[in-house]
């Protein structure tokens, strides 16, 4: 469970992201936020693991206060959370195998990890992610051989290999061609049936949102100004986010 | 040189800023005149004799007077001790040095190190550090270890403190240019620094890192011949001795030099291909 009390992020440029945020994200749901580009939600997202420090309010996860943890206990909560990003930021280098195994990073000490030494548990997990996520026979590409869809579904595998209860997602399929992207949101839905994992992901395609999430987060320059169930979103709620009435072909993700 | 004002067919207009390139010519060119002059003031001792180049050329690589080719090329086989000790010293000090070099390269980086009070001062050491001249870190490594009975170990550490400096200054811009994005990724995960730079930043840096050590080993090899100006036993001390008597021998040794680059060069654009 996720709770944001009060939660502003004003960077040191001086631009407030998030002026009051009140949420709260429970086990096992679909989240999808939307709103303009410059609106917070890449703050709001990467609040949740700190991977940006928030500047005042309290951010739970499971009832653990995260604004003031730090070192080892800061490691052990962000291996809990997965992460996608829109750019899939893979290691390209580096096979795709190795890419699934650096999510298990985390969970070993510095020393045999540096040398790239991982239990056979953690090799057989990295396989099965592959393999759940249907691109076990890519495993010993190099990353960079692999398309857009192929290395966001690395990265979604390099994320179930972290065990988490938790995956946050960045604008995941806004890179992606519309056939590629109905097939990782599809992936997506199956993670969060079938394994139980809470998903939140940033998206712009409005209508990708309201079809996969079962709970849509508007917001508006740093501060939520729709929260609810994706059956419930209406134009007025759309205009209410986005400030205007958005045309045919820029709800649809084409 | 002004800033041209470009109308389209439409009438509208576009102002295209001046380029910067023209400064950095004109800089050039500045300072080349200003050199230029300077050379021509105090050029009167020297005597330029083009007529002597293929004399030279003729009395490095053409047999001794009395001798004959296979004479000539007789000598090559016997430079091998020195040549033995030359890649010993240029392969330990490279190897040594690209090695210190890394952590060095990494506190340097503005990327990896985001505190200005680390990366600038390690830059700056480096900066420092690279002021000495190769021949200079010799003296200073003579007088540390000594060279008695022909031992290499001077020259490893000259050569060694010489690698540091050039790796480590090569390393870190290359680091500067990597992909960060999967550094973002990898410590998401729960990773510390350390690991998100072994997973991140070591697999976008080794290939061409392995391409700078060979470079650089090529570099010490040829360089290792002016050490031997300074007591070093080198190859280059061959071409010390000999420089005023047999030019044949110097010219062997600089045939054999020549040979050793193009084979490292070689090896060189093979592990490149290879690692890619």
């Amino acid at each position: 469970m996720i709770r944001f009390v009060d939660v502003q992020k004003t960077y040191s440029n001086g631009v407030q992201a998030l002026k009051g945020v009140n949420l709260q994200i429970n086990d096992g749901e679909f989240v999808a936020i939307i709103g303009l580009s410059g609106a917070g939600k890449s703050t709001l997202l990467r609040s949740i693991n700190k991977m940006i420090p928030i500047t005042s309010g309290q951010l739970y996860i499971d009832d653990i206060e995260i604004s003031s943890i730090r070192g080892k206990a800061l490691r052990y909560l962000r291996r809990s959370i997965g992460m996608i990003f829109q750019s899939f930021n893979l290691v390209k280098r580096m096979s795709v195998y190795n890419n699934v195994l650096t999510g298990r990073v985390g969970y070993h000490s510095t020393f045999p990890t540096l040398f790239g030494l991982f239990p056979r548990e953690d090799k057989i997990l990295a396989l099965d992610s592959l393999d759940a996520l249907g691109i076990l026979d890519k495993a010993f590409t190099r990353a960079d051989q692999l398309s857009g869809g192929q290395q966001q579904r690395v990265a979604l595998a390099r994320a179930l290999t972290q065990k988490p209860k938790l995956i946050l997602a960045d604008e995941p399929v806004a890179s992606l061609d519309p056939i590629t992207t109905v097939q990782v949101m599809d992936d997506f839905a199956r993670i969060n049936k079938d394994f139980g994992i809470t998903i939140v992901a940033n998206m712009h395609h409005v209508d990708l949102a309201l079809k996969y999430a079962t709970r849509i987060i508007g917001i508006r320059d740093g501060i939520v100004v729709f929260d609810g169930l994706s059956s419930e979103v209406n134009e007025q709620i759309l205009v209410e986010v986005y400030g205007r009435t958005l045309k045919h072909n820029e709800v649809l993700g084409e | 040189m002004t800033m041209a004002r470009l109308t389209l067919t439409n009438g509208k207009s576009v102002v295209k800023p001046f380029n910067r390139i023209w400064i950095v010519l004109a800089v050039v060119i500045v300072l080349g005149l200003i050199f230029g002059y300077i050379i021509k003031l105090d050029s009167e001792g020297i005597s330029f004799k083009p007529d002597q180049l293929p004399i030279i050329l003729k009395k490095l690589f053409s047999p001794h007077r009395g001798e004959t080719w296979a004479d000539y090329f007789a000598y090559i086989p016997k430079l091998q001790n020195v040549l033995i000790m030359t890649l010993e010293m240029c392969y330990g000090g490279t190897v040594i040095g690209s090695a210190l070099a890394i952590p060095t390269a990494l506190l340097s980086s503005r990327n990896i190190v985001k505190t200005k009070w680390i990366y600038g001062p390690a830059r700056f050491l480096l900066n420092l550090f690279r002021t000495i001249p190769v021949t200079v870190l010799a003296v200073i490594s003579i007088g540390l270890v000594g060279i008695a009975g022909g031992s290499t170990l001077a020259g490893t550490i000259a050569i060694t403190l010489f690698t540091y400096g050039v790796m480590a200054k090569m390393l870190y811009e290359l680091i500067e240019t990597i992909d960060m994005n999967c550094y973002e990724a990898i410590e998401s995960t729960g990773a510390s620094h350390l690991q998100a730079i072994r997973f991140a930043v070591l697999p976008q840096i080794y290939a061409s890192f392995a391409g700078y050590v060979i470079y650089v080993f090529e570099m010490n090899v040829r360089s290792s011949a002016i050490l031997s100006y300074v007591g070093i036993v080198s190859i280059g001390t061959i071409m010390r001795i000999y420089e005023m008597t047999d030019y044949d021998k110097v010219g062997g040794a600089v045939i054999l030099l020549f040979g050793v680059c193009v084979v490292i060069q070689l090896c060189s654009d093979l592990a490149r291909r290879k690692l890619q």
